[in-house]
């Protein structure tokens, strides 16, 4: 390996991107980009690499993993005609979180357009490695928005980088877990999605250890659940050997990096501890494989501290050395009061122990050992003649006619199998989820009194309305039941008595009616039942 | 202080009631709030014992499930963990015939993965006989469901992995303390004063990889893997699921061949803006962007609109060398194929050298003012602040401006405002170790033993048992010596714990070793699997909980000390808090005027003027006698009047002396006024029907005495109802002939003039000269008027906007334009200051006949002169000036 071998980079930027305006309060600041690229031409990194303006990414780009109903939506909503789309919003999560702001469609179009452009030139090897910090919207479903991403552009750039490469992975290393991504490419065994993030009461909910693909895709999702407080040295220990272990085993022909910058210390959503340097090893690490690259952005709250990562990850790329002094640029107050590039941790404490990752390292490592090309096996060139086959038999096929029965098993088969058949339904799919109600960034106080009046009923009630709609759902004649009970019981001590009849049970109901008041009150009757 | 130091996103424990477990929270937010307490945002958990007892056997059932990793597990774990449960339906739900089917289901797979299957079905017939809510149960439940998991490990489930826990068996001992280290999160937020946090805990997602024996062996250690929705009733798995299927994945490509079978063309997906390949040294790049930015400048120069921006060349250089021109320079490099020679002839083109300009430089001052205003009215709603302050604006523009605004002087002010609610919002608080003694003096019922810390003291370092708690061994461990005995009420009894025990039970809220009374089976078992709990000695108890033991004299020493519990002000609104109790009672006593008992002897409060008067029957009669000397309504007016005493004295020897004592009782007995009675005045008042008062009638309008000199008269109305306003001439002529007029009426009444400290305050005010009245209606603050020399009137203003090319927006502040002005500080240094907030900027100026009649003035007439500038003098010169020379009221102006 050439570690500090000078790459040909090809970096993406609209001029534009800057004053796109996610609305008041809201964290997600496409600002960020345009002061990581001032600070870029600052520092005279600017001229060592390519600069490209990205197209814009059509609608008809955005099918290849978009279904076409959501992209129409998005391109045809605007602030000023929300109100006739209500319903369509509800479908496609657009509102609150994912607000419907100013050219919404166009910053889609720019963000997307500049990943699928980095991947069709490396696909065309007109370049080793691409950067778009405008991309790197890992949240984004097929026919949903989340987490601040309505179109995703890694899943667009790596269909496109699919079609010249066998196998690709996907690195993640953003504080929220990958979903997206993962869940586009769940069933399939040439993207490998690895995700490093927080776990446990934390958008998006999903990425747990036990999230490891399925159907042909099994062992080929990757998920690394931290819990906060991870700095540079514990990242780098867990980051360094999966990622050895996964490029052993995998043996992917190309890479993109998520490089989330909320993923940093101080970051006004993230709880993780790490500095910019420890974020940058991960691009160095990466960038060693001399693999086809390609580098999105992705989160990052804290602007001041996203534009200094994806500056110094750009000059990593480069492999140029930049100064710790930050030059002067338009936007040089930002990073007062200190004016450098690198930042320091704070003293938070690192909930990962290391036997911790350890154990979780070990785990990942024996899903890893299940991928056929395992070393413990042989390590082969690429098969690549048997994987192939497979889908040259689905080229072969006309895509107009029906399709041989054999195919159909294919698909059925997991459809059955890893999904809950209740959550096939068109409105409540993702009723059990308690997280739902959730969204990505904390609610302020702020959003509610002003801009958020319109557009939900604050999101404790939409939560409330959810879990109402769970109770229901579950069970249709106990969940009635439950409602009142549920009511006599919060009534509190008055009504206990009556429950006591009823159930001929003193502790459960006293129980009851202590939850329910949910507070210090009723510890009395939570002692009672202690023993 | 790390220990003491508690920081957002900590773990702590809490202490809601004196006599209860601790509450164990996670610190979301630490907000001071006005009286500088800190008050913490905790998010709660719920132990075990918090939760109904048929979520109890959810809980349980789903760690069973948990345990296992076929899908049918998860399914199971699904289905019953979205049932809603109260009490009577989880029951019911519990007997519910398709679970109970999907029971079995579950369990004939599992039975083939070995020696599993055994504890499996064991678990799961628990969970069936189950049906009651017996607590009894729940404990037998439980460490089935726990050994289940274990049995998984080593049986070894489908996919081979080596479970962590293989191996290592849980004692039931260990199954039953594991119980105590679950939690079940919450969404449940409560707001608690930081001074009721009892210490850190951590609290982690249970992994699956861990080992439940690795919490045990960690104290505060806490772990969880469900949601429990107190309101709801329902525990949920804290998880999302990745969908599969048609409508969430996404076609996987055909890989082609061959590179020219792509269909896509890179021109229509990109457009290159620069590139690294050219002939190019840095250098020549570098020296092209001076060049550029010099060329900016001169642009600047000739540009007349940027000239009246910047007035010095510093500042156009400064704009020059903004981003936007480097990165013009750059693309004009591209553009010529990286020749600096036709780079540098396309920056000046035959129309003059180009000017790039970004929209800080654009904004005139009047739309930075506008954007500033709308930011304080609508916030960052960037569209409502274009609708109805900018519309001439893009939103992209606005957008563009703020985030260059926010690098502004001006944004700093807004962030002064943020950083004072940062300050209210806490990042870390200290809160100095919490004694435990104070909590029992302070729980009533806390403390069995009726002893005091002596007899506790003398329990212990004799060796003997505590007499205090009659020889009864603690009720969980047994051991019978302690340093401290609490009593826990359990359910239907109560306990007596010793203090080891009890820190267990508040931190973990279930007592250390099972219950005598609470289990029914293996119990002789759990005490051989932990014989180091058991064992009554104290140097067990010590090597287990080593913190809770303390040498009693330290204890006693920090008690004394600083750590004591705080003594927190129980008046609305004050909630002061203090460290020792006597600063307590003195606040009291000093805030709120409440006497608090104290112990000691001692005043509790040192008043900073500890004295009275007294005033005994001579004094008063003094008062009466020598009133004319005393002068009391003078005395009580000015407090610095000195009443002269001695001749108090001698006067009221000598008037004193011819009277009786008869004579004297008379003159000290008040002379009552007669106002009538007060009951009567009340009855009056309150009766009805007296009509409506003629005083209180309005009186008519037209009746209303006019005042003979109207000063502000109303200017006269125009058709249309609107006032009609003189114009505010220009100044300099009318200051002018002010001065030369009042020459002339001065001169007679000089003396007030000298004393005058404006003089154009007195024109309108003193009105016996009056000769003058300024033409058009008297500004109300006259200095505050710019002054000619300075300020364009607004015609003047709005030719200049004119001429700059700006709008002339109805915004503008009556034609005043925020001009920031050079001003000299006291210190020398330059600074700028807007002249909107610069202080009066006239004096007078007294000349040498000012002077002169002051000394004329006798001192009283100054100073009463100074009080009430508005009399005449009464005294006139004596002599008046032989030259005549009219006094100047000149006006300097500062600058």
């Amino acid at each position: 390996m050439q570690s500090h071998s000078k790459k040909r980079v090809c970096y993406y930027y609209d001029s534009d991107i800057g004053n796109y305006y996610y609305g008041q309060g809201h964290p997600m600041k496409p600002h960020r980009i345009r002061m990581t690229h001032n600070l870029l031409l600052n520092y005279g990194l600017y001229r060592k690499m390519e600069i490209y303006r990205p197209h814009k990414a059509t609608a008809d780009e955005m099918t290849k993993f978009h279904s076409d109903e959501y992209v129409r939506f998005l391109r045809s909503i605007r602030p000023d005609n929300m109100t006739e789309y209500n319903k369509q919003m509800q479908r496609f999560n657009v509102g609150e979180d994912c607000p419907v702001f100013d050219g919404l469609y166009e910053f889609c179009q720019l963000s997307a357009g500049g990943s699928v452009a980095a991947a069709v030139k490396l696909n065309k090897q007109a370049s080793e490695i691409c950067i778009n910090w405008g991309g790197g919207l890992h949240h984004a479903k097929k026919s949903e928005a989340s987490g601040f991403c309505y179109v995703n552009d890694i899943v667009l750039g790596i269909l496109e980088l699919l079609k010249y490469h066998q196998r690709v992975l996907y690195i993640d290393i953003d504080v929220h877990h990958g979903d997206g991504v993962e869940e586009a490419f769940y069933t399939t065994d040439r993207v490998m999605t690895v995700s490093f993030h927080k776990y446990g009461e934390y958008f998006p909910g999903t990425g747990d250890l036990r999230d490891i693909g399925a159907g042909k895709g099994k062992y080929y999702a990757v998920n690394i659940p931290l819990r906060d407080g991870m700095d540079d040295e514990a990242y780098e220990s867990i980051f360094v050997p999966i990622i050895s272990k996964v490029m052993e085993t995998f043996q992917p022909a190309a890479v993109v990096l998520q490089c989330g910058a909320d993923s940093l210390t101080g970051d006004r959503l993230g709880c993780f501890n790490l500095t910019v340097k420890g974020h940058g090893k991960c691009v160095e690490f990466v960038k060693k494989y001399n693999l086809p690259f390609l580098m999105v952005g992705g989160g990052g709250y804290t602007i001041r501290n996203v534009s200094r990562c994806w500056t110094y990850e750009t000059s990593v790329a480069l492999a140029v050395e930049i100064a710790n002094e930050l030059p002067y640029n338009d936007y040089f107050e930002y990073f007062g009061p200190d004016f450098k590039l690198h930042i320091s941790p704070s003293n938070m404490t690192n909930q990962n122990t290391s036997e911790y990752l350890e154990k979780i390292k070990n785990r990942l490592f024996e899903n890893l050992r299940m991928l056929p090309h395992a070393p413990g096996v042989q390590i082969q060139a690429i098969p690549e003649d048997a994987i192939n086959d497979e889908s040259e038999d689905d080229d072969k096929v006309d895509k107009d006619e029906r399709l041989p029965q054999s195919d159909k098993d294919k698909r059925i088969v997991p459809e059955n199998e890893y999904s809950d058949s209740e959550d096939e339904g068109e409105g409540g799919r993702r009723d059990n989820r308690s997280y739902k109600g959730q969204r990505k960034r904390p609610r302020l106080d702020k959003d509610n009194n002003s801009s958020n009046k319109t557009s939900s009923e604050t999101s404790s009630e939409v939560k409330d309305d959810k879990d109402k709609a769970d109770a229901a759902e579950g069970e249709d004649s106990p969940g009635s039941n439950n409602n009142s009970t549920s009511q006599n019981s919060s009534a509190g001590g008055g009504n206990s008595t009556s429950n006591n009849n009823k159930t001929g049970d003193n502790d459960s109901s006293a129980t009851g009616g202590a939850a329910a008041g949910g507070n210090s009150s009723s510890t009395k009757g939570a002692k009672e039942n202690n023993i | 202080m790390a220990t003491n130091m508690y920081r957002v996103g900590d773990y702590v424990y809490v202490e809601t009631t004196p006599n209860c477990p601790y509450l164990i929270g996670r610190i979301e937010e630490l907000n001071k709030n006005q009286l500088g307490n800190v008050e913490a945002k905790v998010q709660c958990f719920y132990r075990r014992r918090d939760l109904p007892n048929p979520l109890v056997q959810l809980a349980d059932k789903h760690q069973l499930a948990t345990a296992e990793d076929s899908p049918l597990a998860t399914k199971l774990k699904k289905t019953w963990l979205r049932t809603p449960v109260s009490e009577e339906q989880a029951a019911q739900a519990v007997l519910d015939p398709s679970i109970a089917a999907l029971d079995e289901e579950r369990t004939s797979p599992t039975n083939q993965t070995g020696s599993s299957g055994s504890a499996a079905s064991g678990g799961n017939s628990g969970g069936n006989s189950n049906t009651g809510s017996n607590n009894n149960n729940n404990n037998t439940n439980n460490s089935n469901s726990n050994s289940s998991s274990t049995g998984t490990g080593s049986g070894g489930t489908s996919s081979g992995i080596g479970d962590t826990e293989k191996g290592e068996a849980l004692t039931s001992k260990q199954r039953y303390q594991i119980k105590h280290r679950e939690l079940f999160l919450s969404r449940q937020v409560e707001f608690i004063p930081a001074t009721q946090i009892r210490g850190k805990c951590s609290v982690t997602l249970l992994n699956e990889t861990e080992s439940l024996q690795s919490y045990l062996n960690k104290d505060d250690t806490f772990f969880y893997c469900l949601v429990f929705d107190p309101n709801q009733k329902t525990l949920l798995a804290d998880k999302g699921e990745i969908r599969v299927g048609s409508r969430y994945q996404c076609d996987i490509p055909a890989k082609l061949k061959d590179i020219t079978t792509d269909e896509r063309k890179l021109e229509e997906l990109e457009s290159l803006v620069w590139t690294p390949e050219h002939s190019l040294t840095d250098r020549k790049i570098d020296q092209f962007l001076v060049v550029s930015r010099s060329i900016g400048t001169f642009a600047r120069a000739l540009d007349c609109s940027s000239s009246v921006k910047q007035p010095s060349l510093h500042m156009s250089a400064a704009a020059a060398s903004r981003d936007i021109t480097l990165f013009h320079a750059m693309n004009i490099l591209h553009k010529h194929e990286y020749s600096i020679e036709e780079s540098m002839s396309s920056l000046v083109p035959s129309t003059g050298p180009v000017l790039c300009r970004d929209e800080i430089e654009d904004w005139s001052a009047s739309e930075a003012n506008l954007f500033e205003e709308a930011l304080d009215k609508y916030g960052k709603d960037f569209n409502d602040i274009r609708q109805d302050f900018l519309p001439w604006k893009t939103l992209k523009q606005i957008i563009e401006y703020y985030y260059m605004w926010k690098t502004t002087d001006r944004y700093v002010q807004q962030k002064r405002v943020k950083a004072v609610e940062a300050e209210l919002k806490l990042k870390q608080v200290f809160i100095p170790q919490y004694n435990n003694t104070g909590v029992k003096g302070n729980g009533a019922n806390a403390k069995v033993g009726s002893s005091s810390t002596g007899n506790i003291y003398n329990g212990t370092t004799n060796g003997g048992t505590d007499l205090s708690n009659s020889g009864k061994p603690c009720e969980s461990c047994g051991t019978t010596k302690s340093l401290q005995w609490n009593s826990v009420n359990n359910g239907h009894l109560t306990c007596r714990l010793c203090q080891n025990c009890w820190d267990y039970w508040r931190k973990y809220g279930s007592m250390k070793s099972a219950h005598k009374g609470d289990i029914n089976d293996g119990e002789a078992k759990k005490k051989g699997a932990l014989p180091v709990a058991t064992t009554p000695t104290p140097t067990a108890a010590a090597a287990t909980t080593p913190t809770a033991v303390v040498d009693l004299n330290d204890e006693d020493k920090i008690s004394d000390l600083t750590n004591r519990q705080l003594h927190r002000c129980s008046i609305v609104n004050c909630g002061k808090e203090f460290k020792l109790k006597s600063h307590f009672a003195r606040h009291y006593a000093q805030a709120h005027g409440i006497a608090i008992s104290s112990s000691s002897p001692r005043p509790i409060m040192k008043t900073r003027t500890a004295f009275y008067l007294h005033t005994n029957p001579m004094t008063r009669v003094a008062r009466v006698i020598c009133r004319s000397i005393v002068k009391p309504k003078k005395a009580a007016r000015q407090s610095a009047y000195a009443v002269n005493a001695l001749l108090v004295k001698q006067e009221f020897t000598n008037r004193i002396s011819g009277k009786s004592q008869a004579e004297i009782k008379k003159m000290l007995l008040l002379k009552s006024k007669d106002r009538g009675s007060v009951t009567k005045i009340a009855n009056r008042l309150g009766a009805p029907g007296n009509g409506p008062h003629e005083w209180l009638v309005l009186t008519p309008k037209d009746k209303i005495p006019q005042p003979l000199v109207v000063s502000f008269p109303k200017p006269p109305k125009a058709p249309d109802g609107s006032l009609v306003y003189d114009r505010v001439p220009n100044k300099s002529p009318d200051v002018v002939a002010v001065t030369v007029e009042k020459e002339l009426s001065i001169i007679p009444t000089q003396a007030t003039s000298t004393i005058r400290k404006r003089a154009h305050e007195e024109q309108p005010l003193n009105g016996t000269e009056v000769t003058i009245v300024p033409s058009g209606p008297p500004a109300k603050r006259p200095n505050k008027d710019p002054m000619p020399s300075h300020c364009p009137s607004p015609e003047q203003f709005a030719a200049m906007m004119a001429a700059s090319g700006q709008p002339l927006s109805r915004h503008h502040l009556n034609g005043k334009q925020k001009i920031a002005q050079m001003a000299r500080g006291g210190n020398g240094r330059k600074q700028v200051i807007s002249w909107m907030d610069a202080p009066d900027d006239v004096y007078f100026r007294a000349n040498e006949a000012h002077k002169k009649t002051r000394k004329i003035l006798p001192a009283v007439d100054l100073r009463r002169a100074a009080r009430k500038p508005w009399r005449t003098l009464p005294i006139q010169p004596m002599a008046p000036e032989p030259s005549k020379r009219p006094i100047e009221s000149q006006i300097v102006i500062l600058d």
